[in-house]
């Protein structure tokens, strides 16, 4: 679903991702682990269009993303939850999740929130609340119902666990699951590792830009052990 | 900038328009030179505060109204003479003409964010200006356009004092409608692009496209204010498109609260009645306005409308306290 071959991208003189190359199949829960620094971001940013690249290939479902804007790479299928939750905080609840398919007709936005508000009660207890009076956790279930509100076939979670009580962790990972279940395709990054992990199939260890080691879930969980990143 | 619930929204919105219907009725109930004078003058300042309003739920600050206006202004006053003075016609080209010249513009200046984005827009004012003054041949140059003939409708003539304030009033309420229109029907979109616009984008939003349609409609509710101006005076004169009195259209969106659509007509209507009360203190008069600006904007921030919205809010979030009405009250603030 998701190739990405040999990507570079570069702030100014300063090279964030060198020579990136990972695959994400239909259906699969891809994690992406590293320290501060190591382009976890730059790569998801990279992938939905939010910075320029400056060598290789990103293809979604066979069509290069690489030339096309980056709301069109959203229209094409991708979700984006960006990391720090980034909500519209003076917008209501209701109103962030449906920003989340601008362009797919009022109708099937009406449908796609009703959906979610099955699966997030939170969303319609909270309808009329201004997003920005959320707790941490709260707006983390607002970005990932924006999210997933287009529909998305591919879902980028930027550090969905950051700065979350425990509690939060486990309801995020609970939500996750049920994309999952739905047959949603996952690229994730996360510093936190050991929950991140058990949601995960397969994962790639990043470090200074480049991609250090790849494997299953498992392979990953024992090599970022050995590694420190647990 | 403060946003209100989509019950207040409406309200407000219908109380705007219903607001402007019930000017049509002053002239009738009233012959007072004063009050027609303010009048005129605070239904020509609601469709230009109207352009900055629009320009403000994007986040963005325009000083471009006065170039606008004169575009419009000018249209119908070389249309007029010219023997174009149907006033339908002469509302259409008011707005159709600087949207068209909006449009081009805004591919250039819409790439631009922040101060860039105002210092360009000034920019363009200063440029209309001295085009004004540079092609005499199509804008009369320093003299203006004069004696322009008065607008007709069916046939009839506009001219007395009665009917130029009706046709102000039909301007300005035409103009609320459009900004109505444009902010309701796009508000998701105005709205995310003025709090995150690199946000928006990548959700999908075609940031340009937005802003783009926001910059003309913009131009063409100035063009509309630029209508109403040169039908009162009956005159087309550069001093009367000053770059400067973009600061005082920005003053009227901004202290009648740039979060409802009510706020413009509010501000256009309390400092333009403050401007002529304070004219009677001759020299005094800019510091006093600029005075009332200023404390206006240290007391609320989010404009009269967003004071009396605090107010009216502040029992129901008293009320909060209570677990079961938390959302409630969060919801009304």
């Amino acid at each position: 679903m998701l190739k990405v071959d040999n990507l570079h991208v570069r702030y100014g003189g300063i090279g964030a991702l060198r020579d990136v190359s990972l695959n994400v199949a239909v259906g699969e829960t891809v994690l992406l682990i590293g320290a501060n620094g190591a382009g976890k971001s730059s790569l998801i940013n990279a992938i939905i269009g939010l910075v320029p690249t400056s060598g290789g290939t990103i293809r979604f479902n066979e069509r290069e993303l690489v030339p096309i804007s980056c709301a069109e790479r959203a229209r094409s299928g991708i979700g984006y939850s960006p990391e720090g939750r980034c909500v519209f905080p003076s917008m209501s609840v209701t109103d962030n999740v449906l920003c989340g398919a601008f362009g797919r007709g009022r109708k099937r936005q009406l449908q796609a929130l009703d959906w979610l508000k099955s699966i997030f009660p939170l969303l319609a207890d909270r309808a009329g609340q201004p997003a920005g009076q959320l707790s941490g956790g709260e707006q983390q279930i607002v970005a990932l119902a924006r999210a997933m509100c287009s529909l998305p076939t591919l879902l980028l979670l930027d550090e969905p666990f950051l700065g979350l009580a425990p509690i939060w962790i486990s309801r995020i990972s609970n939500a996750i699951r049920e994309l999952q279940r739905r047959g949603t395709t996952i690229l994730m990054t996360e510093q936190m590792a050991r929950p991140a992990l058990k949601l995960a199939n397969r994962g790639y260890i990043m470090r200074s830009g480049e991609i250090r080691r790849a494997g299953t879930a498992v392979e990953i969980r024992d090599l970022a052990l050995a590694e420190e990143y647990l | 900038m403060f946003k209100l619930s989509a019950r207040r929204r409406a309200r407000t919105e219908a109380a705007a328009v219903i607001t402007l219907a019930a000017t049509f009725a002053v002239p009738f109930v009233t012959s007072s030179p004063l009050v027609f004078s303010i009048l005129n003058q605070i239904l020509i300042a609601i469709p230009a505060a109207f352009s900055v309003f629009i320009m403000l739920r994007m986040n963005l600050l325009t000083f471009a109204v006065p170039a606008f206006m004169a575009i419009g202004g000018y249209s119908v006053a070389i249309a007029a003479a010219n023997g174009i003075t149907d006033a339908i016609a002469l509302a259409v080209l008011s707005f159709a003409i600087p949207a068209a010249v909006a449009a081009p513009l805004g591919a250039m200046v819409l790439r631009l964010k922040g101060v860039y984005f105002v210092l360009v827009t000034f920019v363009l004012t200063e440029i209309t200006q001295l085009t004004l003054f540079e092609m005499p041949w199509l804008t009369g140059g320093s003299n203006g356009l004069v004696a322009i003939p008065p607008t007709t409708l069916l046939g009839t003539s506009l001219s007395s004092n009665r009917a130029v304030l009706l046709l102000a009033t039909a301007l300005s309420l035409v103009a609320a409608l459009i900004a109505v229109s444009l902010t309701r029907r796009f508000r998701e979109h105005f709205d995310a692009i003025g709090e995150n616009a690199l946000l928006a984008q990548s959700l999908g939003l075609i940031v340009w496209r937005y802003k783009a349609l926001g910059f003309v409609v913009a131009a063409g509710l100035s063009g509309i204010a630029g209508y109403s101006l040169v039908n009162m005076l009956l005159t087309a004169h550069p001093s009367s498109f000053s770059p400067i009195s973009s600061v005082n259209y920005i003053a009227y969106a901004i202290v009648g609260g740039s979060g409802s659509i009510i706020g413009p007509i509010v501000g256009s209507a309390v400092l333009v009645w403050a401007a002529n009360l304070f004219n009677n203190h001759g020299e005094y008069s800019p510091g006093l306005f600029g005075l009332l600006i200023t404390l206006f904007v240290l007391v609320g921030k989010d404009g009269i409308i967003g004071i009396l919205s605090r107010l009216a809010s502040a029992p129901l979030a008293s009320d909060a306290s209570s677990p079961g009405r938390h959302s409630k009250a969060a919801a009304v603030s």
